[in-house]
């Protein structure tokens, strides 16, 4: 988005403290059962009786719900009881593992869930894909991914481009088993990552926030469809930063300090 | 399934294609209307704004992202809210207690003070005028571009632009720029 411009201290420290707030939701399935419920319902029993009853008559006037008659009265319905409160849950909760001794915390950040165990966790010997990856001309991902795709300009021209899973992820190639992800994932983790000793290490790209994972580690893709974790391959040491609302990850450079001048040439 | 094609079927009367839209969603449309101060009806404000939205997807226009246009859906469902209420819209947050507990893998007293200040960010949003505070969520919180904010808020770009400054201004005046 052109009109947007680089975020500066406190832009970047608010994006970041949104991430950290946690409102209470329902399954999304749940959610999606009890609409479509009330829409079962609302449907007329008719076969063929049209599935959207009512459309405006100004298509480019979007919707305007408030002034429209109401077809059926509110039915408001309760699935659970929730506390009139948003949570902050700060980065890294505590969590519960249940049966599996092996997360000790799970911290999310710039779209990533990064389980943390007390032991180096079982390398991934497979490799996989992400779900719908395929190359894309270099300069030409502009009308594939839903947001702007940057590159790293202290690298030059990346040698190979793919996009996956419908626009979410867009991946850059280098030689020397360099590559940069990025992706759109505020809300939802995109990825997750399997850590153990060493632990990440805080870094900062620019006024950025950013973490250093020191060692080769299980990475993994969360559905975005229902959250399943899907393993992907072994990962190398990676930076992962969260820069202007976007997430990205660069895998491959040789130390912490490399990576963050490499990070910071992103345009 | 993307957007498109659930869209597509949908529109067909497919209702189990328009489950994948709501639960793809869901998240993001329970957020989006908690901050905008649906507060405890946050749920069914949701649940409203999907149905609502099923019965104008016709008057979705193909060539447009879903996101923003559904999130206007709730973003005006949680305003009907407000206003019936006949209050200023809540946003009620709350700090948690992790911030410093365990192993947190910066050091505890870094962790302390980064914890404070982020109570007293938090706090400093809360008090903002409602439009200043709508657009900083929007942009910040929700993570929103200015187009999509200003189509969520269904105010002119222009507007966003100076609410999101003058809420920076203030909120750079009550708290501070940077991290100590």
């Amino acid at each position: 988005m052109s009109s947007d411009e680089p975020f500066d201290g406190l832009e970047a420290e608010l994006t970041a403290l949104g991430d950290l707030v946690d409102v209470p939701t329902p399954p999304p399935p749940d959610v999606a059962a009890a609409v479509r419920a009330r829409l079962a319902s609302d449907l007329p029993a008719s076969a063929d009786a049209p599935a959207v009853p009512e459309a405006p008559a100004d298509p480019a006037q979007g919707p305007d719900p408030a002034h429209r008659p109401q077809p059926a009265p509110r039915r408001r319905r309760r699935w659970t009881i929730v506390a009139a409160v948003l949570a902050v849950v700060i980065a890294i909760t505590a969590a519960t593992p249940q049966g599996r001794a092996a997360v000790a915390r799970i911290l999310r950040f710039a779209g990533i869930e990064l389980q943390l165990g007390d032991a180096p966790p079982a390398p991934v010997i497979t490799t996989a894909p992400l779900p719908g990856e395929h190359s894309v001309p270099p300069g030409e991902t502009a009308g594939q991914a839903g947001f702007p795709v940057k590159t790293l300009s202290a690298l030059g021209p990346a040698q190979h481009v793919t996009v996956a899973d419908g626009g979410r992820v867009v991946s850059m190639f280098w030689t020397d088993d360099i590559r940069l992800d990025q992706f759109d994932g505020g809300i939802d983790p995109v990825f997750f990552k399997r850590l153990g000793p060493p632990m990440p290490d805080y870094a900062k790209v620019g006024p950025y926030a950013a973490w250093w994972l020191p060692g080769t580690h299980p990475l993994g893709y969360i559905s975005r469809q229902d959250g399943t974790q899907v393993p992907l391959r072994q990962a190398g040491p990676t930076l992962i930063w969260q820069q202007s609302g976007l997430n990205y990850r660069l895998e491959g450079m040789a130390s912490k300090e490399e990576a963050i001048r490499v990070a910071g040439s992103l345009r | 399934m993307d957007d498109d094609e659930a869209i597509t079927r949908a529109l067909g009367g497919d209702l189990a294609a328009y489950e994948v839209l709501v639960a793809r969603y869901s998240a993001l449309a329970h957020r989006t209307a908690a901050m905008l101060g649906a507060g405890d009806e946050t749920e069914d404000v949701v649940q409203e704004a999907f149905v609502k939205a099923f019965r104008h997807l016709a008057s979705f226009r193909r060539d447009a992202p879903f996101r923003p246009w559904l999130l206007r859906i709730v973003a005006n469902e949680t305003h009907n809210l407000t206003r019936s209420r006949g209050r200023r819209s809540e946003l009620v947050l709350r700090l948690g207690s992790a911030a410093s507990d365990g192993r947190a893998p910066d050091d505890p007293e870094r962790a302390a003070l980064a914890g404070d200040r982020r109570s007293r960010l938090l706090a400093a949003v809360r008090r903002l005028p409602e439009r200043e505070r709508q657009a900083v969520i929007c942009r910040y919180f929700l993570q929103l571009s200015e187009a999509e904010t200003a189509q969520v808020l269904d105010w002119p770009v222009g507007t966003v632009k100076s609410s999101t400054h003058r809420g920076l201004a203030r909120l750079r005046e009550e708290v501070g720029d940077e991290l100590g």
